[in-house]
């Protein structure tokens, strides 16, 4: 469906459009049609720094439901962080335009029904359709957060299928509960055991290597990091602790299914980081590798400064590394406890850090959806848009996942622009905006201005909009729009 | 009035491509030594047999599937050095590749955004990168652009509209200016480009996607860098990836379409560029190769010393290396073929026909050990 701008004008509001629209579209975001309160002052307050730093922005109304929750705005942001961190059921309309992606719901051995190009664009619509619309936004930034650190290429063997589960039964599942839990799913997931070989890691004769290929990216980019002080007999000894779990391929009966296969498996002693692990462990080798690998106090720093470059800086200051990886190990790598400890520290709370961290571009196509209510299926424009910025869903090639810092993204300002062209101009089919009405319902151009931007516009802003054929178009590809 | 090389070319209108082979390619598989005995024990299922292997020198073949790249070397246009690579020996992706293109710890940025900087050149085509990202080897470059592709821009007044209101919103921004000037230039000129089209020249064919692909978004982006290269819009240096090298597992099918798309995708290019390709360097790289013996899935794991190509620009061509065989007494660590030659010796000989400066800057602490390719 391909609605120009003059369409969307004559039909702005009329029962036609928004029939033919909502027929494969959702909403990105619930938009009531009154008006919503807009920043008025020309700095970033918390509530908006909050909504976009652990969210996709503020959608349309989002900032007045926000700062209702408490008197003060830091209470109210306490509260919403406390909601966030018990996320409920989606709303009925996110939900009704999910169940039209069939093959998400489906068991791991009943994926391999769907073509694998049909599941991994309908995994990827998805990703986009929960960012942008869901009311859950911490738990869907940490889902974008751990798909990295996580990272599976479903370009690989047969990820296309599996990265499907992985991302339903390990990363959503476990975005906010125990790092344990979640590195023991993800060791266990089909789909990884497919991406870094783990399923082909076997010594069943004294003669044969293991493949290291998952021991090394468990200890390098999972738990401890690359500076985690790890040598490469520790990477040897983990992939011997590894051996014999396998994954049966799509050529056998129960495909998909996880095995460990004893007579495969390294069953002598190992020493794993300065531990002993007996022989005689089978199985049970991978638990006691995992124990050693998440309670490794290099594994707390090195989840620590992650998460605060995501949510604080590119270059976060030692001081809230500090705390954040204090929680970490003091929690027994909680997530919730580690990003409430997050939350409070002085440098992601200054005004300073507001707006200063560069989006990624799956960021910003979730957000321009988000805070301009679009209506979205999702589909194939966006994930065309994705791709050349270079961060298609699920297919960053090696395992260290999508960066996380500015200068990698600096190069894709084309692309972004592009994009906010589309989205203005209502040329890209799936997904479409009411244009004027958005204008209308924020109190004219200056007031959309300051609900995209987080605070009222400079007198340059102000100055570019007035002249502007597009000031949507404008706005969504400007220096302020890159940065959350 | 720029200075002139031997060639005759104005320096400005050198290009230095590099092809960065993400993942670990196995040089034992680009260029095998099948006539080396200790090659056949440690390869007894994954090795080419000397009959199938194209002659290069020594105990050298090259794979059959580079065989588009043959009649380069058998004319004197392509450099092949063996067992060579950086002195990490982390075997690590990401710490081997970050290295690669640092150009050397302690090193601030990458060795191509030294090396521009150096030489103070700007603009926003001078450096791109072919795919949608821009490589580490490129950072802190004066200017960079990740093209995607040519054809994704479009033009007309809606774009222009926003171009001229961005080019106000963008100027004063400390991060993102000079990003957005490129960015802006760019759309400019590539607008240009985009009205002409893209069309290989001189005969060439880059494969299609009859032939996979992979071997069909690499040779697309090989043309269209080709039509910049003759459009001379003022680049001086481009990266293109080739990924997915990492053949931990069932080798023969993660290596043999890539080795074939390599060699089909670069002789293309070669051919397109004509006589430009005498000002025009291609260095193919990868972080390392891998191990000397296979393992237990038909795969090889991480491990030092690969392969580097030089092709065209200049390049005297010829088979360079120090063999010292495969005896249990030469390999490295785990049984891996060990760095004898260093990469940064092959990139400073390119680098001293574009013009280079005091190398030392480029590779600070690197001791140079001079190769002639």
């Amino acid at each position: 469906m391909l609605l120009s701008r003059r369409q969307l004008v004559v039909g702005a509001g009329s029962t036609v459009t928004l029939a033919v629209v909502a027929g494969r579209a959702t909403r990105a975001a619930a938009a009531p049609g009154a008006t919503f309160a807009v920043p008025r002052s020309p700095e970033v307050d918390l509530v908006d720094h909050v909504l976009a730093r652990c969210g996709f922005g503020a959608a349309p109304g989002e900032r007045e439901r926000v700062r209702n929750l408490a008197a003060r705005s830091d209470e109210a942001v306490d509260r919403w962080i406390d909601e966030q961190l018990a996320p409920g059921d989606e709303q009925p309309e996110l939900r009704r335009s999910l169940g039209r992606l069939d093959s998400l719901e489906q068991p791991v051995g009943e994926l391999y029904e769907w073509k694998p190009e049909v599941v991994l664009r309908e995994l990827s619509s998805a990703a986009l359709l929960r960012a942008a619309g869901s009311r859950w936004q911490l738990r869907e930034v940490m889902v974008d957060f751990w798909s990295d650190h996580f990272n599976i290429d479903a370009s690989k063997g047969e990820c296309a299928w599996l990265k499907a589960a992985d991302d339903r039964d390990v990363i959503r599942r476990h975005a906010l509960g125990r790092f344990r839990d979640l590195v023991r799913a993800s060791a266990l997931s089909p789909a990884m055991l497919w991406y870094l070989d783990g399923r082909t890691n076997r010594r069943a004769t004294a003669s044969e290597r293991p493949n290291e290929n998952y021991a090394r990216e468990l200890l390098e980019l999972h738990t401890l990091g690359a500076d985690g002080g790890y040598a490469q007999t520790d990477v040897m000894e983990a992939a011997r602790c590894l051996t014999g779990w396998t994954v049966r391929d799509r050529h056998r009966f129960r495909k998909g299914r996880v095995e460990f296969d004893p007579a495969l498996h390294d069953d002598g002693e190992k020493h794993v980081l300065g531990g002993r692990i007996p022989a005689g462990g089978g199985a049970r080798d991978l638990d006691a590798l995992l124990d050693v690998a998440t309670a490794h106090p290099a594994t707390a720093r090195h989840l620590a400064t992650k998460l605060c470059r995501r949510f604080i800086g590119d270059e976060p200051p030692a001081s809230a590394v500090d705390a954040v990886a204090v929680a970490f190990r003091n929690s027994g790598g909680d997530v919730r406890t580690t990003l409430r400890a997050l939350f409070r520290t002085d440098s992601f709370r200054s005004p300073a850090a507001r707006r200063t961290k560069m989006k990624r571009p799956f960021q910003l196509v979730a957000s321009a959806l988000r805070t301009t209510g679009a209506r979205t299926d999702g589909g194939a424009p966006l994930l065309a848009a994705l791709r050349s910025m270079g961060q298609s869903p699920f297919q960053y090639p090696t395992p260290e996942g999508a960066p996380d810092v500015a200068r990698a993204w600096s190069g894709t300002l084309l692309w972004r622009w592009r994009l906010a062209m589309g989205l203005a101009e209502g040329t890209l089919s799936g997904s479409s905006l009411d244009v004027p009405g958005l204008v209308c319902r924020a109190g004219g151009i200056e007031g959309l201005a300051a609900h995209l931007l987080g605070r009222s516009p400079h007198l340059a802003e102000r100055a570019v909009l007035a002249r502007s054929a597009s000031p949507l178009g404008v706005l969504l590809a400007s220096p302020a729009f890159q940065r959350c | 009035m720029p200075a002139l090389t031997l060639a005759g070319v104005p320096d400005d209108d050198r290009v230095l491509v590099t092809v960065f082979l993400r993942g670990g390619a196995d040089g034992l598989a680009l260029v095998p030594p099948v006539h080396d005995d200790g090659y056949r024990r440690a390869r007894p299922r994954l090795g080419v047999p000397p009959s199938q292997a194209l002659r290069l020198d020594g105990p050298f073949g090259l794979a059959p599937e580079l065989a588009e790249l043959h009649p380069w070397f058998l004319e004197g246009h392509l450099a092949v050095v063996h067992a060579v690579g950086s002195d990490d020996d982390s075997r690590s992706h990401f710490v081997a590749q970050e290295l690669m293109e640092r150009g050397g710890t302690g090193a601030a940025g990458g060795w191509l955004g030294r090396w521009l900087r150096a030489r103070a050149t700007s603009g926003a085509l001078t450096a791109v990168a072919t795919g949608p990202e821009v490589p580490d080897s490129l950072r802190g470059a004066p200017s960079a652009t990740a093209l995607g592709g040519l054809t994704e821009l479009s033009t007309g007044p809606a774009w222009s509209d926003l171009c001229a209101s961005l080019a106000g919103l963008y100027a004063g921004d400390a991060q993102l200016g000079r990003p957005a000037r490129d960015a802006l230039d760019a759309a400019d000129r590539m607008g240009k480009l985009h009205a002409d089209g893209v069309h290989p020249e001189h005969g060439a064919r880059y494969p299609s996607a009859a032939e996979g692909d992979v071997a069909e978004a690499f040779g697309r982006q090989l043309a269209q860098l080709a039509a910049l290269i003759r459009a001379r819009v003022g680049l001086v240096t481009a990266c293109v990836d080739l990924a997915g090298w990492d053949s931990h597992f069932a080798q023969e099918t993660i290596v043999a379409p890539r080795m074939r798309a390599l060699a089909c995708g670069l002789s293309a290019f070669a051919t397109d560029l004509g006589p430009a390709l005498a000002r025009t360097s291609v260095v193919v790289m990868s972080e390392f190769g891998r191990r000397v013996g296979e393992n237990a899935s038909l795969g090889t794991d991480h491990g030092r010393g690969s392969v580097m190509l030089v092709l065209g620009g200049g390049t005297p061509g010829g088979m360079h290396c120090r063999w010292r065989g495969l005896d249990d007494d030469v390999l490295e660590g785990p049984g891996d073929l060990p760095v004898v030659h260093d990469y940064r010796d092959v990139l400073e000989a390119v680098l001293r026909r574009h013009g280079t400066i005091d190398p030392r800057s480029i590779f600070p602490g690197h001791v140079p050990a001079p190769l002639a390719v």
